[in-house]
């Protein structure tokens, strides 16, 4: 005990550990912090499902429209959108949480630490990614029971892969904006503003074809687009196709861009 | 002469056209505590950036506890704690984790990362409030866990800025306890601060840094009887004497000046013969006094001094840095 405050020239010396356990320990804090607020947990799984109730709802008669596929119910055709989107919102968080560490003095604290800065930002966007591979699958579960969603075979479970994938490319993006936003309210004015786009200006809720002209070209440039048509191939014709694999480059482009520039942005002082 | 283990040489920052810090020069001995003196803004933070690598110098060259902070930053990191003006913990999980991410982070193992924080928790008093979320700590349990965090992997140096900014008395005293435990125990230290008081308990040696440049070295006790002036102060037994006394210390060659409020008088003392000066005056003059004595001045004396007058700053720092010289030469 006499000793407990002494330099390591009279104690133990540790002099930084490998880059696996630096991330697997940042990772298990970030998902302890999660697991430690359960109102927040409960929320982020409730959102979604209640999204998917109302769009179930409000946007039923899209069924019924001329556009739309013969002998899909609309829950059908939603679902498989619901879980990219649903990854979408995940991946924005990745930046929330980086944006929270600087406020707090946390991330001064790790950058005056022998551990790699690269390591940090791996164990957010991995941390994001159990959240959201959980968070897809308790919601999958709740649509086959509550929502009459009836995925064919298990083209659903490629599916909640490709939805990872997408929101980890994303949650890059999201990451370096945050790096070099670096103010709470700011990044969550940019992250609505970004969110809504992406989400309505795609194939989501409305076939393309029953977008206005001007919506279709911005749906068919949107990344989302080719995620949530693949997803939709693989739950209901439980088929998989070269759009499946456009969407998984488009998320690679995405992440690689990402890192480049979060790395950039976290070494900027 | 005595192993440096905060070595920094002209030390220049440059924000833009802001020149944050201009040619500092800081030596700390091993073992000592430094305290870094000055306002919001003086340059304080920025130079504990550039001496813990979270921030690059402009130009100038730092060695921390042996190693080069650019290129050999990750060696530095790993012999220095850095607890900031605001408590970084993370507030999401409980004290104990604070603790023990960070030694997994340092290469402890899970058994030695556990022990580790449980020491420290007990050090600092927090073994209670170990498994609560730091979300739930006052202030003064946040500035310790803080500390605490920052002391996980048995630093060489540690970097305290402003680390009792809005603390209460006793959670400052506590806090300076500690302090003095760890440098009883090896440590070195580097203070910043804009307490005087702080600076006097806790510094070996006080740096005065104004508007990013040094104005004034050495102990609080140089500090005090190079630069500051000592005061004679009296009180009289009898209010009405105030002219005659006036008129008495003036005829001897002093400046008295007269605090009505406090029926004081007070005359600054250049000499030490000017204390008899004043008491053979005010006997002659058949003036009584109830009080008399010199005091000494303060460190705040000083540092409004240096921080007044730009020509003085200067001066004052020409004079400093010789009589060091002296000394270090002797």
């Amino acid at each position: 005990m006499s000793s407990s405050l002494a330099p390591a020239t009279q104690g133990a010396a540790w002099r930084g550990s490998s880059l696996y356990t630096q991330v697997m320990v940042l990772t298990g804090r970030s998902l302890r912090s999660v697991l430690l607020d359960p109102k927040n947990l409960l929320f982020t799984l409730l959102t979604p499902l209640m999204m998917l109730l109302l769009f179930s709802q409000v946007f039923a008669n899209v069924a019924n429209t001329p556009a739309f596929p013969k002998g899909v119910s609309y829950i059908n055709f939603l679902m498989p959108a619901t879980l990219v989107t649903t990854a979408l919102s995940a991946a924005m968080t990745a930046g929330v949480g980086f944006v929270n560490d600087l406020r707090n003095g946390v991330l001064a604290r790790f950058r005056a630490l022998p551990i790699n800065g690269g390591s940090v930002l791996a164990a957010r966007s991995l941390a994001d990614l159990v959240r959201s591979a959980v968070q897809l699958t308790i919601m999958i579960i709740a649509a086959v029971a509550l929502f009459g969603f009836t995925p064919k075979g298990f083209g659903v479970v490629g599916a909640l892969l490709l939805a990872l994938v997408v929101g980890w490319g994303l949650g890059w993006l999201f990451l370096a904006v945050a790096t070099w936003m670096r103010n709470p309210e700011t990044l969550q004015m940019f992250t609505f503003l970004a969110m809504f786009p992406l989400m309505f200006g795609s194939s989501a809720y409305m076939p393309l074809e029953g977008l206005p002209t001007w919506m279709r070209f911005l749906a068919s440039v949107n990344p989302l687009t080719y995620a949530i048509d693949a997803s939709r191939e693989l739950t209901l014709q439980g088929t998989i196709s070269s759009t499946a694999f456009t969407s998984i480059g488009i998320s690679l482009v995405i992440a690689a861009a990402g890192m480049v520039f979060a790395a950039r942005g976290f070494r900027r002082q | 002469m005595t192993e440096l283990m905060i070595d920094a040489v002209r030390i220049t920052k440059k924000f833009g056209k802001m020149t944050a810090l201009d040619g500092v020069d800081l030596q700390v001995p091993k073992g000592t505590v430094m305290g870094l003196l000055g306002h919001n803004g003086a340059g304080k933070t920025t130079l504990v950036n550039i001496l813990s690598t979270l921030t690059a110098a402009t130009s100038g060259t730092a060695r921390v506890a042996g190693y080069d902070v650019i290129t050999h930053g990750h060696d530095v990191r790993g012999r220095i704690g850095l607890t900031g003006q605001f408590a970084s913990v993370d507030e999401q999980i409980t004290g104990l984790d604070n603790l023990l991410l960070i030694a997994r982070l340092l290469g402890a193992s899970p058994k030695q990362a556990r022990r580790r924080a449980k020491e420290l928790l007990e050090v600092f008093d927090l073994t209670a409030a170990g498994g609560r979320k730091a979300q739930t700590y006052s202030g003064g349990m946040r500035r310790r866990l803080d500390l605490a965090s920052s002391l996980v992997g048995h630093p060489d140096v540690i970097f305290l800025d402003e680390p009792t900014t809005g603390l209460d008395p006793s959670s400052r005293n506590s806090l300076w306890e500690i302090v003095e435990r760890l440098v009883r125990e090896g440590t070195t230290v580097l203070l910043t601060t804009q307490y005087l008081e702080e600076a006097d308990r806790l510094a070996d040696r006080i740096t005065v840094l104004a508007s990013g440049r040094i104005v004034a070295a050495g102990t609080a006790d140089q500090l005090k009887g190079d630069i500051g002036t000592r005061t004679i102060l009296l009180t009289l037994a009898h209010p009405g004497d105030v002219t005659v006394a006036m008129d008495a210390l003036k005829r001897a060659g002093l400046h008295p000046s007269h605090d009505v409020t406090r029926r004081k008088i007070s005359s600054p003392a250049g000499a030490s013969t000017d204390l008899i000066l004043a008491v053979r005056a005010l006997d002659r003059a058949g003036v009584m006094v109830t009080e008399l004595g010199i005091s000494e001045p303060s460190l705040d004396d000083v540092y409004l001094a240096l921080n007044h007058d730009p020509k003085a700053d200067a001066d004052n720092a020409n004079a400093v840095t010789q009589i060091i010289k002296a000394i270090s030469a002797a």
